[in-house]
């Protein structure tokens, strides 16, 4: 074996030791044959060439030793690599477009799939992260909704298919001491949450089920990122305590920092708290609040489906027991990275496709750029097998070369991916989950490298194949430019498949673009310009009691108000686009629902006098919320028109005013509908959303109070540029109290914008490969019908010899273009009209077969192929006979 | 090549097993072989050194054959080649194909 290494070695780099040696071997057999002769009686002369005659070809002999050893392959290719830089150094222009041209096919490929590859494929930064799975309750109508704490407790006890599960919920507040009042957000986790996930601390501990319980001990882990932030990687901070919404809590241990939970750039995941601080609340023991999210890991070797299985037997289990709030419950199971990324997943597929598309458009160009250029080596490659070079060889030099271009194009393309990324990952972080983890990283950069390799056989193969075919006496005949007709029909159908394959990416493209421009036309509802809102939370532990809450949240109204540039300011609970809190509500006089789950749910707002002005929400029918519906005053609503619809079918905004309506149980007040308004959307402009019911915020019920006024919006309606307030107002709130930071600051519209930005972001990349399939195909019809005008220039001469006019000449080159171009059209049509059926999900107010884009589209493409056929044809046209006819 | 690939493939294994059974017997350098070739079989088969010389790189490349330069009779350096275990135990192998085939081929010769 190792001498077999050394041999093979040797082979390689001591070329001439080798060859030197077989010369040895066979000179001593020939000159042991003469020797024979000799003593036959013939001349020394006669002698050596009588051996050389009986041994049969000395040349190939020794060739066929070289070939035995396997040196033959590496001088081969080397030759081949040398030949096709040279040929490439002789033909720049040609090599410069080639190059590019793959460059483009291959970058966007490596781009798209490094953002796939981040988002998708990238296995999450836990132990075994595919036995993750989350948990879902689902309403009767099969709508996923967080889980029930108490159903959550009984299929924690109840199961057998999980190593563990962990509930959690979001929490936020505002960290104080150790420099600048910070507003962070994390997790309310139970104990077991740790260990679902199966991470260990980076310092410190987890806290223990002990310490998640009521009054278990205020303990804290920080996350990686908070931590290497506030408190710059300090180990020392275990064991110290923070001042979190006032209080002070141990930090018990800090996260590992790869950390990748449901984060966008990782907030949420700033701080970890025991969820056991809730448990003894009323609302977490009510199987009516859906207010845990599950995750949970599953047992080795059980699967999805087994897990599904006894997860929908404990619901039905719990629906019997507990018919008032489970009826029509079940459960659902998703893997947790499908959970995660899932909704991510069709446009991440459809944007890889298209960049499939533009590769196999850039492919068909450069096979069509060889075709053309092989016309013009026949002669050369014909002389080469004629003198011996088996038409296997060509085929594997003809081959080398294109791997060579599309090494180059592969090498260029990462640089053009390179780039792509970067601008990407600027994008991402509002519009794709996992965005910190994409990356090119060695996988993308393996991807591309066998991409490449892919590429080079793709436009390589047919191209060597037709024109290792050249038949000598033939090509000798020619006179050099002339291509055979099988390469006419193979340089047809190329361009006919990239007109098609074209088309298919603008269409897709096409649709995209009407959809976001049906969804530019929504309206909201609202008036979102100049509006800046914010949060404000505040301590629990500052703000003891109501009374002290709505004190400062006037003053802090009042002094904004008298701000320079401020229009209107108002506080809520929410608001469009900013956060609603969805309940169950009931109209008077109306069938009570078999159980409190059934009753349809409406967006409930706790909103101060002047919220729908400050809004630009319209009045219908009635009045506003105003000073005078007050705490002790009758209690009071406003509706929307989606209510008056759904409630009173047929009837006008009037018929709501004086109707009363109720939220929750027999606790709850009657309110009365004082007015109507128009129907704002909430979560997104392609979502109609819930009906919106709006209460004065003086009139929430008292033991709610305390918690709804400590994290209210405040919305504020400017006359200027609305980001040009916010030192104004962080002033007048830092006045007013010092260690009180200002949370989620953000403008109305940029709120509405990052919920169409998924849309723009998969728009505008669609649309920018549709652009690059565009010219590339525009790029390949232009040279088919340039190389043809050329082959064809006798025969036009001829023909204008004969009494042709420039017109009919011009018109005979166009009317070929425009048949590809038409062939390409046609098929593009149909494949589009199968393909695009599969993206309808990415769509909004636009079928997957919408005309107009349709007939826009192959109209826009039929008119770039007749400019891209003109430049030919006036050139055909210009073709002077005699020169044309002297040529050959 | 005048041959077509078939035969041209059974030559070059029958010419190796040819080149195996005459070096059990010891170390040979071409020359030799192509004499005992001769004697062996000119009639049968057409072998010439063109093709016996890279027949015998090949056995070498698989580790079937090891060669080495010494001097031959007429005290001029040449290139000997030997059988490696492995030739030998290639040589069995095929010989034993062999014997199989002709007995069976023996078999159905005489039914008939």
């Amino acid at each position: 074996m190792l001498g077999r290494i050394f041999r093979r070695l040797r082979a390689l780099f001591d070329r001439g030791a080798l060859d030197r040696e077989l010369d040895e071997e066979l000179r001593y057999h020939l000159e042991r044959e003469a020797e024979l002769h000799l003593a036959e009686g013939m001349s020394r002369e006669e002698a050596r060439l009588a051996a050389l005659r009986g041994f049969g070809g000395v040349t190939r002999a020794k060739e066929e030793c070289r070939e035995a050893r396997g040196v033959r392959l590496f001088e081969d290719l080397w030759q081949d690599v040398r030949y096709g830089l040279r040929t490439f150094r002789k033909k720049p222009g040609f090599t410069l477009v080639a190059v590019l041209t793959l460059a483009l096919g291959i970058g966007a490929n490596a781009a798209i799939f490094s953002v796939v590859n981040g988002v998708l494929l990238k296995s999450l930064p836990f132990p075994d992260p595919e036995r993750l799975v989350a948990l879902n309750e689902t309403t009767e109508s099969g709508r996923a909704t967080a889980v029930a704490f108490p159903d959550y407790l009984d299929w924690r006890a109840g199961q057998s298919v999980f190593e563990e599960l962990a509930a959690r919920m979001p929490a936020g507040g505002v960290l104080t001491g150790d420099g600048e009042p910070e507003r962070v957000t994390g997790r309310l986790v139970t104990a077991s949450f740790f260990k679902t996930l199966g991470v260990t601390p980076a310092a410190g501990r987890f806290f223990t089920e002990g310490e998640d319980r009521p009054g278990g001990g205020r303990v804290m882990v920080l996350g990686h990122g908070l931590w290497q932030r506030r408190y710059g990687g300090d180990p020392e901070v275990v064991g110290r305590t923070v001042l979190y919404n006032g209080e002070s809590w141990t930090v018990a241990g800090v996260m590992p920092p790869q950390f990748d939970f449901y984060g966008e750039n990782n907030l949420n995941n700033e701080f970890f708290i025991p969820l056991g601080h809730l448990y003894d609340q009323q609302w977490m023991n009510d199987r009516d609040s859906h207010v845990v999210m599950v995750t949970a890991r599953l047992k080795p070797g059980v699967s999805l489906e087994q897990a599904r299985a006894q997860l929908g037997a404990l619901a039905a289990r719990l629906a019997e027991q507990f018919p008032a709030s489970n009826r029509g419950e079940g459960a659902r199971l998703s893997s947790f990275l499908d959970d995660y990324v899932g909704a991510a997943r069709p446009a991440l597929l459809m944007l890889m496709a298209a960049v499939g598309a533009v590769l196999l458009i850039a492919c068909a160009n450069v096979a069509n750029l060889l075709l053309v250029r092989a016309a013009g080596r026949r002669k050369e490659i014909a002389l080469r097998v004629a003198l011996g070079a088996g038409r296997g060889r060509v085929v594997r030099q003809l081959l080398t070369e294109s791997l060579l271009l599309a090494l180059a194009g592969g090498a260029t393309g990462l640089l053009f991916a390179w780039w792509g990324v970067g601008a990407l990952l600027r994008l991402a972080p509002d519009v794709l989950p996992r965005a910190e983890s994409i990356s090119l990283d060695g996988r993308a950069l393996g991807f591309t490298f066998a991409l490449t390799l892919l590429t080079g056989v793709a436009f390589g193969v047919v191209p060597a194949l037709q024109t290792s075919k050249a038949d000598l006496n033939d090509a000798m005949k020619s006179g050099g430019v002339r291509g055979g007709t099988g390469g006419r029909w193979l340089r047809s159908g190329l361009v006919v498949t990239e007109v098609a394959l074209s088309l298919v990416l603008l269409v897709g493209a096409g649709l995209l673009l009407r959809s976001f421009w049906q969804l530019m036309r929504v309206e909201p509802g609202f008036e979102a310009r100049d509006v800046l809102t914010l949060r404000l939370r505040l301590p629990d532990a500052k703000y003891t009691d109501v009374e002290k809450s709505v004190v400062f949240l006037k003053e802090v109204k009042r002094r904004v108000e008298a701000l320079q540039g401020v229009r209107r300011v108002s506080l809520a609970t929410g608001f469009p686009f900013g956060r609603a809190s969805e309940h169950g509500y009931l109209l008077e006089g109306r069938p009570e629902p078999r159980q409190p789950s059934e009753r349809p749910d409406a967006y409930v707002q706790w909103v101060s006098p002047e919220f729908h002005q400050t809004l630009g929400i319209p009045l219908l029918a009635g009045r506003y919320i105003e000073e005078r519906d007050a705490a002790d005053s009758p209690p009071v609503a406003l509706v929307d028109d989606d209510f008056v619809r759904r409630n009173f079918p047929g009837g006008s905004p009037r018929d709501a005013l004086g109707k009363r309506v109720r939220f929750g149980g027999d606790e709850e007040p009657w309110c009365e509908i004082v007015g109507v308004v128009g129907h704002a959307r909430q979560n997104g402009l392609d979502e109609e959303g819930r009906p919106g019911i709006y209460r004065p915020w003086t009139q929430i019920r008292p033991d709610l109070a305390a918690g709804y006024t400590r994290a209210m919006d405040l919305i504020v309606k400017t006359s200027i540029e609305p980001t040009r307030l916010v030192e104004p107002i962080r002033g007048e709130v830092q006045a007013l109290d010092r260690d009180q930071p200002l949370g989620n600051v953000r403008t109305l519209a940029s709120l509405v914008e990052q919920t169409i930005a998924p849309r723009r972001f998969s728009m505008t990349l669609a649309a920018v490969f549709a652009f690059v399939a565009l010219v590339l195909g525009a790029v390949g019809l232009y040279g088919v019908l340039s190389y043809t005008v050329a082959q064809r220039a006798r025969e036009i001469g001829i023909r204008m010899a004969l009494g042709a006019q420039r017109k009919d000449v011009h018109r005979l080159v166009i009317a070929q273009g425009m048949a590809l171009a038409l062939g390409g059209v046609a098929a593009g049509v149909a494949a589009s009209l199968a393909l695009t059926r599969l993206m309808s999900g990415l769509l909004f107010g636009v079928s997957a077969t919408d005309a107009p884009t349709f007939v826009l589209i192959t109209l826009l493409l039929l008119l770039v192929a007749l400019v891209a056929c003109y430049l030919p044809a006036r050139r055909a046209s210009k073709v002077d006979p005699l020169i044309a006819l002297r040529y050959e | 090549m005048g041959l077509n690939k078939r035969t041209d493939l059974l030559q070059q294994g029958t010419l190796e097993l040819l080149v195996l059974r005459l070096l059990r017997t010891g170390a040979l350098n071409g020359w030799d072989i192509m004499q005992r070739i001769r004697v062996v079989s000119d009639e049968v088969l057409s072998i010439t050194p063109g093709a016996l010389y890279p027949a015998l790189h090949r056995l070498e490349e698989r580790g079937l054959v090891r060669a080495e330069w010494a001097s031959s009779e007429n005290n001029r350096q040449a290139k000997f080649y030997r059988l490696t275990p492995a030739g030998r135990k290639q040589l069995e192998a095929e010989r034993e194909t062999w014997e199989r085939f002709a007995g069976a081929i023996d078999a159905i010769l005489r039914d008939a």
